[in-house]
């Protein structure tokens, strides 16, 4: 098991595109960009629809359930701010209802060699200081 | 077809020396490469009247300091003092085959007549890719908080995708590393000229970020390589043979900037510039006589392998085996030992080497009966550019 306990995370500077997502995260919610044209979710936020060139885009929520979509374990930690987790899963996870958007975060609670494609995960929520909440991944049924 | 097919060539190639770190500045390793590039053309410098670079510092959280980490062409301008320049440019949506594909245009469009590519690449002291420092801003704020640093990690985790969809195992990218170090003892400008690499080697090296091993991942070195472009009636009252080119393609995939581990990301940007380029020069996959695809990576190759169209998607790693990569090979691969040989200098060792090849001049390592030569000059998805030279221009 990983252990995050020493490990300063670099916060996110959420900004005009981005906020909905941060304030939401800091309240428990996990809410995602949509197209109010196509109902496509994109993730990362972007100004406009990257399918269907629409610029109506609003944050709505997502159930917080899905799936890794792939992984990477790190060994190695550049940065030594992250030296005491490694080895330690990263992971890109698919949610059930944002195909197609992909989220970064860590396999928390769990072992970095549970770490499969396709294993399902749901999302917790891991704050970082009193304005920045990050969504993170545990293993789920 | 193209209309222009084979109306440009590359002529003369230059190289500095390669160094693991930087021990005189990098604009020096610049103007050597570019010395040697005209040289070989047997042109003079006061016959150079077009520059093209693309100059920027891949590895992140270092200062930009021209001459130092970084080679613009005001920097070359500096050093060169042209008499006769007529056209410059850098670029930045295309790597340096963007660079050389500008410069191709520039030379069609007749604002120029000889026109010089380098590029330089810097090796900064200490960690290459810092991740951001207190905060995350931009497209960092949803990758560093969870330690996604640089361009590897955002490859490995598509290589993940790849393996495990497929059904297929890291092993067996031990026969790339271990065949391209074969074809870099071949290549005396390579940084890892002479220095051998086993299969035991690649399969015990420490992981980084797996699937990557320590082998899978280009050695950040300091370096230079250019080359120098003309007509192919120009070309052809040169000292060398010329390379001409048949047809080139850039990808035209669009990925938001945090976006990482798309898989078909990457197949749709190599598909895209491929298909041009097959389009344009009139070959397929089955002409190609020998492929040099962009390796700063190891699974950048199979990327490649597969959107390019040499073999179906999931195969690429079994298609690297039995010797197909070989210089004897049904498609020598990576016959300069690759960017995971030569070090770190980006895609234009990879154009150079299949510039050569199409014009016989790639010495111990030449493929017998060169005609088609493929180059995929960066990874497919962000950056990728596609380029076929003929030797003969038919």
């Amino acid at each position: 098991m990983s252990d995050w306990s020493q490990v300063t995370r670099p916060i996110p500077v959420p900004n005009d595109w981005t906020k909905p997502f941060w304030d939401a995260a800091k309240q428990g919610v996990l809410k995602l960009q949509r197209c109010q044209a196509c109902r496509r979710f994109q993730h990362p936020p972007y100004p406009t629809c990257v399918d269907c060139m629409a610029i109506d885009l609003a944050f709505e929520p997502v159930s917080g359930k899905g799936a890794i979509y792939t992984y990477t374990i790190m060994y190695h930690a550049g940065d030594k701010r992250f030296a005491s987790a490694v080895p330690y899963a990263s992971i890109i996870v698919e949610l059930d209802d944002a195909p197609g958007a992909l989220l970064a975060a860590n396999l928390l609670d769990a072992p970095y060699t549970e770490a499969k494609v396709g294993r399902r995960v749901a999302v917790v929520f891991q704050p970082l200081n009193d304005d920045i909440t990050l969504p993170q991944f545990r293993l789920a049924e | 077809m193209w209309e222009h097919r084979c109306k440009i060539a590359v002529s003369g190639v230059g190289f500095s020396r390669v160094t693991r770190s930087a021990e005189i500045p990098l604009a020096a390793h610049a103007l050597q490469a570019v010395k040697g590039a005209v040289e070989d053309s047997g042109l003079a410098m006061a016959d150079i009247d077009g520059l093209a670079t693309y100059p920027e510092l891949p590895a992140t959280g270092h200062a930009v300091i021209d001459g130092v980490t970084i080679v613009s062409v005001n920097c070359m301008l500096a050093m060169l003092k042209l008499p006769n320049l007529s056209w410059h440019i850098q670029v930045e949506t295309a790597n340096i085959g963007g660079a050389v594909q500008q410069a191709v245009n520039a030379l069609l469009a007749g604002v120029c007549t000889y026109a010089v590519v380098w590029r330089a690449m810097h090796n900064p002291k200490g960690t290459y890719q810092n991740l951001p420092g207190t905060y995350a801003q931009g497209a960092t704020q949803f990758t560093a908080p969870y330690g996604f640093g640089g361009p590897g990690q955002g490859m490995a985790v598509a290589y993940t995708r790849w393996l495990e969809r497929h059904g297929q195992s890291r092993e067996k990218m031990a026969t790339l590393a271990v065949t391209q170090r074969k074809h870099t003892h071949m290549n005396p400008h390579a940084y890892f000229y002479q220095q051998p690499l086993t299969r035991e080697d690649y399969l015990n090296s420490r992981m980084v970020a797996y699937p990557f091993c320590l082998y899978d991942c280009d050695i950040p070195v300091q370096g230079a390589v250019a080359i120098v472009l003309t007509t192919a009636a120009r070309a052809r009252d040169l000292k060398p043979r010329p390379a001409y080119l048949a047809g080139y393609g850039q990808r035209l995939l669009f990925e938001v900037a945090g976006r990482i581990g798309s898989l078909s990301s990457y197949m749709e940007g190599g598909r895209s510039s491929s298909r041009l380029t097959w389009e344009r020069s009139g070959f397929s996959p089955k002409d190609v006589d020998v492929a040099q695809i962009y390796d700063g990576f190891s699974a950048s190759v199979i990327y490649g392998l597969e959107s390019y169209g040499f073999c179906k998607e999931g195969e690429a790693l079994d298609f690297i085996q039995d010797g197909r990569m070989e210089l004897d090979g049904e498609l020598p691969l990576n016959t300069f030992g690759g960017s995971l040989g030569t070090g770190r200098i980006h895609g234009l060792w990879h154009i150079i080497e299949g510039a050569l090849q199409a014009s016989g001049r790639a010495g111990e390592r030449q493929v017998k009966d060169v005609n088609v030569s493929f180059v995929g000059a960066s990874a497919p998805i962000v950056t990728g550019t596609t380029f076929i030279f003929v030797r003969e221009p038919y």
